[in-house]
């Protein structure tokens, strides 16, 4: 634990993981939000650009807060972690939608 | 607020800054210039230098233009292998590609017309996927003449495309990069603003008679939190507009089956029919539909001009014709769309009023691309672009001027490279876009590739200001300042006067001409710009000749904390 903390104490270390990271975790957010709109009858195009309006807001502050989180590797966890849940539901819920 | 939060912010503000720094500035400035993008078009293709026209007759000046528009070349060989499906037959040579669409786009600036073709790809590898091989074309609206190929747009084709793409197309790794560059750009924002304990008398403070590195963070401060809700907006924006399709191509990927059903749903809602029928029907008077849609929009109390126009399914009975709004005298883009059926002229169907969520993102998009007509604030984005560039680039001197005495006690060469860099993209990069427009005089105005040798020579004037920089930039390895930024200074005043006065004598379109006897403001306007960024580097280069006489006695060396670094925004 205390090697992996040394490991991703290194700030260039750190932004580089936590910049795709937190990427994953707006990508998921989006299409989540996206199906999850669409699934209580709004129009696919303005949940769409409801959501992109959304994601660069959550983006950088997601990164913000992640890079200056004293324990890293929860911020890491919860931002793939997280990605791949939102992503996972979205899909599943796409399934339901398509005829 | 903790000293580490403030820390952290100060280091991600610090780094992630200067790296993609170098980029910030390209969007910044060439963004700047990009406001004036066609006026800069107008000034580089004399024989466009007239005022802005009525919209000619589609039936009998644009449709023949069209009709003997073939498909492009790069596109055809880099997209028909990608596109045309081999087990299915041969692939169709070029010239016998079938027409599948027409547009038109037009503003209140441009006195000519851009048109463009989209051509089938008949045997495809996905018959759903959008298979077109493209052509543009651009035309004089007083006659039909096309403006050649060969004629660049140095305003909205190289300028415009700059600020967004760097002009680096391989797999748009271009918008990707500017991508993360307008990220930095909010992340700076954000953590410039967490760094800085005092931000509202940042709005006031200014002490240029001081040492170089107090007055270079005073204006860094400056600019940036004047212009703070200015920068903010333009780097959000930004990204928002190219968010759907490249940032984050979710409905083009993951959900790419919902929204193609969606497509399918929406045409069929609409009554605008997404494929086409296979059944050939002629086009009815274009004319015609465009007077009923000037008729509609009058009487919703908005009487408009043209600004898009699209022919869907040319030649099949599904074919459809679309005819948008010019926003010149608001916010949004083009909207109000009016479709009509192309064999009959028949209204389809108006576009209703968008939603609230539409509303917002027209607004904030059509913000950012400003095509509304209001000249004292597209000056004043002028303004907050070249404030943006000083923001970055006393960010740059700062960097430099806190570490260059240190570097230099322990023989390193971080701040060389540094301000090496600075130069090429603060004084290199305006030489590499103000010597494009010299040579853009320098040759013949009907050269085969003219466009190419101007883009060719704007990077390689480019890279040469690099070279200079980096080999001038000695006196840095002792504590110095580079001599590079005056030199650069001065040759960017000297083709700047040079422009405008290659100008003034191959098209006759000098400053008396164009200001008092015949008025033409788009071409004076840039030689008028020409002139003051002159004026300015000949000032900038004066006092950068001072400071260096006066730099000769040694800096006293300076050790930095992370505490001193804190203490010292």
């Amino acid at each position: 634990m205390a090697r992996q903390r040394a490991a991703f104490a290194h700030p260039t270390r750190r932004l580089l993981i936590l910049i795709p990271g937190s990427y994953a975790f707006t990508w998921g957010f989006i299409a989540l939000g996206v199906t999850g709109l669409v699934s209580l009858g709004v129009d696919f195009h303005e949940a769409e650009t409801a959501m992109m309006l959304l994601a660069f807001l959550v983006f950088p502050s997601l990164f913000l807060w992640a890079f200056a989180s004293p324990r890293p590797g929860r911020a890491m966890a919860l931002l793939f972690g997280g990605a791949a849940f939102m992503v996972s539901a979205a899909w599943a819920i796409q399934r339901g939608l398509l005829v | 607020m903790s000293a580490h939060f403030r820390n952290t912010m100060t280091w991600l503000h610090t780094w992630m800054g200067l790296a993609l720094g170098f980029v910030l500035m390209v969007c910044f400035f060439f963004g700047a210039l990009s406001v004036f993008d066609r006026e800069i078009d107008r000034w580089a293709i004399p024989q466009t230098r007239f005022e802005p026209q009525p919209l000619p007759s589609f039936d009998r000046l644009l449709l023949p233009v069209l009709q003997r528009v073939e498909p492009d070349q790069h596109d055809y060989a880099a997209n028909m292998p990608r596109l045309h499906d081999p087990t299915k037959g041969p692939m169709t040579p070029r010239l016998e590609l079938p027409v599948d669409e027409y547009w038109m786009y037009t503003t209140h600036r441009d006195p000519v017309l851009a048109m463009g073709v989209g051509f089938l790809v008949p045997l495809p590898k996905d018959p759903d996927a959008h298979n077109h091989i493209h052509a543009r074309t651009t035309v004089d609206p007083r006659s039909g003449a096309v403006v050649p190929d060969d004629a660049l747009k140095i305003g909205s084709h190289w300028f415009y495309p700059m600020h967004y793409s760097l002009n680096w197309r391989w797999r748009d790794i271009g918008i990707w990069i500017v991508g993360l560059a307008g990220f930095t750009m909010l992340v700076s924002l954000v953590s410039g603003v967490i760094m800085h304990r005092r931000i509202f008398r940042e709005f006031f403070t200014f002490r240029p008679d001081k040492h170089v590195k107090r007055s270079a963070l005073d204006l860094h401060n400056l600019t940036g939190v004047v212009a703070l809700p200015f920068h903010f907006f333009f780097a959000f924006t930004g990204l928002l507009i190219f968010a759907s399709y490249f940032y984050f191509p979710v409905s083009h990927t993951l959900l790419e089956p919902l929204h193609r059903q969606h497509e399918v749903l929406e045409a069929q809602a609409a009554g605008l029919p997404h494929k086409r029928s296979g059944i050939p029907a002629p086009l009815a008077s274009v004319d015609a539909m465009v007077a009923e849609a000037k008729r509609r929009w009058a009487a919703r109390d908005m009487a408009g001009e043209v600004g898009f126009l699209k022919i869907h399914h040319v030649g099949d009975a599904n074919s459809f014709v679309s005819i948008y709004r010019a926003g010149s005298d608001r916010v949004a883009l083009v909207g109000e769309g009016i479709h009509f059926k192309a064999a009959t002229g028949e209204v389809l169907r108006e576009d209703p009023p968008r939603s609230a969520v539409s509303e917002i993102n027209e607004f904030l998009t059509g913000l950012h691309l400003q095509h509304f007509e209001h000249w004292l604030l597209r000056w004043l984005y002028v303004l907050g672009g070249l404030l943006g560039c000083v923001c970055i680039a006393t960010g740059f001197i700062f960097f430099v001027e806190k570490r260059k005495a240190v570097h230099a006690k322990a023989g390193g060469q971080g701040s060389r490279v540094v301000d090496s860099l600075a130069v090429t993209t603060v004084t290199g990069m305006v030489i590499a876009a103000v010597g494009m427009l010299v040579v853009n005089r320098v040759l013949p105005a009907d050269m085969a590739g003219k466009g190419d040798w101007e883009k060719l020579a704007f990077w390689g004037i480019w890279v040469l200001a690099m070279l200079h920089a980096f080999v001038r930039s000695g006196p840095l390895a002792r504590g110095g300042i580079n001599p590079a930024w005056r030199e650069q200074c001065w040759a960017l005043a000297m083709l700047c006067f040079a422009a405008v006065v290659l100008n003034a004598l191959t098209t006759g379109d000098h400053l008396l001409k164009t200001v008092f006897s015949d008025p033409y403001w788009p071409v004076a306007g840039v030689d008028l710009s020409l002139l003051a960024t002159a004026g300015i580097a000949v000032w900038a280069a004066r006092k950068l000749a001072l400071r260096e006489r006066g730099a000769v006695k040694t800096i006293p060396s300076e050790v930095t904390t992370r505490a001193a670094e804190a203490a010292n925004v």
